[in-house]
């Protein structure tokens, strides 16, 4: 199952394995993601809901939040609690987290970004007004591993989740050629597509909070795959008309290429 | 920072979860996945019956039986995933008892915890009788000037009645383990023998016999039903819910490899008996000790010797497994205080239930004892036995299959696929339990109908009884393990459930 080949790779990839903690086993949870991405996806994307909503919430509250359907929800609800990642309230209808998702962490909560790109994000923001994020893509998932402590995200659960309402989160979709989603059409999501690929970014107003939104520039291996992305966040206005904030950003990838991958 | 590295990172502390579960005092959390399955297998005793029932098949159902078998593991998986429905979810040791009380509520509870307590006891007394004859006719074997006298027989189920005692008080770790190393020894032996009678046949065997062309629809009925009484016991892994490591995975992994193992074990014995029997041309249905008939008769007559082994060590394997969960079942009442209350309490040392073991063992033993003492054919006795146990188990069976879908709105995760298979299961194991009640009552083994409805009757009267005079009895009902601090990211809020004397008032919810 999904969900104990998490557990596998992610006890392989324990402090056991030495100082270098999971290093050595990063291998195989990769390799467990390239082969089943999306019900790690869908697992990962319910605990985040239990822990957003906290200890009681209930299996088809998880599932309507989601947007995905009751027995599939269901069904992963309760291998999660087989493995006992998620725990079943005494009154049986409620759930929490189980004790073992602290196996999960760095799963989770991805390693900081080395000091070099760390300090080109800061000298990004020196020269930009407005807040510039680090995210990196891991097969399918959005971890943001940089954010700006000046102008925090407004809603990192929904960016993470939902990859049509942020800017880094329809970068992904135009790599992965998304065709729907829970929340949006086929017909709109082809147009956003669409855009993305022909401008080379990715561009978002009004989503996340009324009269503001971001742009996120890719950042690629040298094969030309989406591996992380920098983004800006600013009032709808400056989105719309970056001028040479979108240049900035653009070196700015092009560094932080060299320094991620 | 998303919800959930917060949660990591910052864990916060759960409203509503106590510093230990209601069934407290128990090994919690303790066996892995083999001694969960070795519990479930054991108390089916597969061995055993993989002989006993082709033998009573063949009188009703004649080569219509490997049919049967096949239909009635089928008929087994339906009802296995309608108690895991409940053990996916829950972990109790009520079983079936608990789960229906959490389904169709307290009365239809009592029903289901009356037939399931009278399934173990009288199948522990069936094995008791069984372990016993094997053993004291292996002793006067032994032992010069020993002769079979019933004394002896009364003697020796009476001292193995007294070995099970001591191991299921000693520790759920020592009685599953025991359990499993002796059913995997009788499981060994009678898949062995199978296979060499299997080899021995197949030359000569005329495969057409088994054809369900020849099969008739009302034949194949009767096979059915009496197919299934050789699996009940397989969801006895449910009353380890609150021992097993795991229980949300090992248990409902536990009673599918059961109904799966036996299934594939009654199939491959009963072809070799409808085979083997059509080759020497004798009728089966007039035959005592089919294995050892077809043994000789194809030159492997040593195989008989191992054969008795193999069901002595599955009697004694299957009275250590429903003991197990006969106490289980009667502790979960002790605590809600159904029982008295005294049985819902555990040894300090050796964490089992210390009273409920003591109490039951002699009240089981009893029958078996009486049985030999009195000079009756103990054989006799034992088949009225098994048709209480079966019926007890069927009854069960169809209320926890009712209780399933109910069970499921109520806690808001219904879907059409366990409606459909509810309504099914209730459907064929009604007409089941039914027909064989009715046949049964037709046979020499009559008694054993009289004596099922005499035990459900008195034990709901009892149930009811409590029900009036026990103040808030009816909230205590469907008791189950509730997950405690350590088992939750965050521990349970300062001070909630801690320091909480004695433990029993505590409700399960429900």
């Amino acid at each position: 199952m999904t969900v104990s080949d998490v557990a596998r790779a992610t006890n392989g990839a324990g402090p056991e394995d030495g100082p270098d903690g999971g290093r050595p086993s990063r291998p195989l949870v990769d390799d467990v993601r390239a082969r089943q991405p999306k019900a790690i996806h869908s697992a990962l994307a319910v605990l985040e809901e239990v822990a957003a909503r906290g200890a009681g919430v209930t299996a088809r509250e998880i599932s309507d939040a989601l947007g995905m359907p009751r027995a599939t929800t269901y069904r992963l609800i309760n291998l999660l609690v087989q493995e006992e990642y998620l725990v079943r309230m005494p009154d049986l209808t409620g759930f929490t987290l189980g004790r073992k998702v602290v196996q999960l962490a760095h799963l989770v909560a991805p390693s900081p970004p080395p000091r070099a790109a760390r300090e080109v994000m800061e000298r990004l923001r020196s020269g930009i007004r407005g807040g510039v994020h680090l995210a990196r893509y891991d097969t399918d998932r959005i971890a943001v591993v940089d954010v700006d402590d000046d102008f925090p995200l407004s809603d990192e659960n929904r960016i993470v989740r939902d990859w049509d309402a942020s800017a880094m989160g329809r970068l992904l979709l135009a790599e992965r050629g998304v065709s729907a989603t829970s929340t949006r059409s086929g017909h709109t999501l082809g147009a956003i597509v669409e855009e993305t690929r022909r401008a080379g970014f990715a561009r978002q107003v009004d989503e996340l909070v009324p009269g503001f939104g971001c742009l996120a520039v890719p950042i690629r291996d040298e094969r030309g795959r989406l591996v992380a992305s920098v983004s800006f966040a600013a009032p709808r206005s400056r989105i719309e008309d970056p001028g040479d904030v979108l240049a900035t950003l653009e070196a700015g990838a092009d560094e932080l290429g060299r320094l991620l991958v | 920072m998303t919800a959930l590295e917060r949660a990591i990172s910052d864990p916060r502390p759960i409203d509503g979860i106590g510093s230990r579960s209601p069934m407290h005092g128990l090994a919690r959390r303790s066996i892995g996945f083999a001694d969960v399955l070795g519990q479930s297998v054991s108390a089916t005793a597969p061995s055993a019956a993989a002989t006993t029932v082709p033998l009573l098949l063949s009188v009703v159902a004649g080569a219509a039986q490997v049919w049967s078998l096949a239909l009635a593991a089928v008929l087994a998986l339906l009802v296995a995933s309608a108690v895991n429905e409940f053990t996916r979810r829950m972990a109790a040791t009520g079983s079936l008892y608990t789960f229906v009380a959490k389904g169709l509520g307290t009365r239809a509870s009592f029903v289901a915890g009356v037939a399931l307590l009278t399934g173990y006891g009288f199948i522990s007394m069936f094995a008791l009788g069984g372990a016993g004859t094997y053993a004291s006719v292996l002793l006067a074997r032994v032992v010069p000037g020993v002769d079979a006298s019933p004394v002896l027989l009364a003697g020796t189920i009476a001292l193995v009645a007294a070995l099970v005692a001591l191991v299921l008080a000693r520790g759920i770790r020592v009685s599953t383990r025991v359990a499993l190393v002796v059913e995997a020894v009788s499981v060994g032996i009678i898949v062995t023998l199978v296979v060499l009678l299997l080899q021995a046949i197949a030359p000569r065997a005329d495969w057409s016999v088994l054809s369900p062309a020849a099969v008739s629809p009302p034949t194949l009925a009767v096979g059915v039903v009496l197919g299934l009484t050789a699996f009940v016991g397989f969801e006895s892994a449910a009353t380890l819910g609150v021992e097993a490591r795991t229980p949300f995975r090992t248990i409902p992994r536990a009673i599918v490899w059961t109904v799966v193992v036996s299934g594939a074990l009654y199939v491959l014995s009963s072809t070799s008996f409808v085979l083997g029997f059509d080759v020497i041309g004798e009728r089966m249905s007039e035959s005592v000790m089919p294995v050892d008939q077809l043994a000789s008769a194809f030159g492997v007559a040593w195989v008989g010797a191992l054969l008795d082994l193999s069901i002595a060590t599955s009697f004694v394997a299957c009275a250590i497994a429903s003991m197990t969960a006969l106490v289980r079942v009667l502790f979960s009442m002790g605590r809600e205080g159904l029982a008295p209350a005294v049985l819902g309490s555990t040894h300090s040392r050796f964490r089992t239930p210390f009273v409920a073991v003591v109490a039951s063992t002699p009240l089981v033993a009893v029958v078996p004892v009486g049985a030999a003492l009195l000079g009756a054919a103990l054989w006799d006795t034992m088949q009225v036995l098994i048709v209480v146990a079966a019926g007890g188990y069927i009854t069960a069976y169809v209320l926890v299959c009712a209780a399933a879908p109910v069970f499921l709105h109520r806690i808001g995760e219904l879907t059409w696929p366990p409606v459909v298979r509810s309504i099914l299961t209730v459907g064929l194991l009604l007409g089941a339990l039914l027909v064989y009640l009715g046949e049964e009552s037709q046979s020499e083994r009559s008694p054993g109908v009289w004596v099922l409805l005499a035990v459900m009757a008195a034990g709901l009267v009892w149930a009811l009884v409590r029900d009036r005079n026990v103040p808030g009895l009816r909230h205590r009902i469907g008791v189950h393990d509730e997950p405690i601090a350590s088992d939750v990211l965050g521990g349970a809020l300062r001070g909630h459930g801690t320091g909480r004397p004695g433990g029993t008032e505590r409700s399960g919810g429900g």
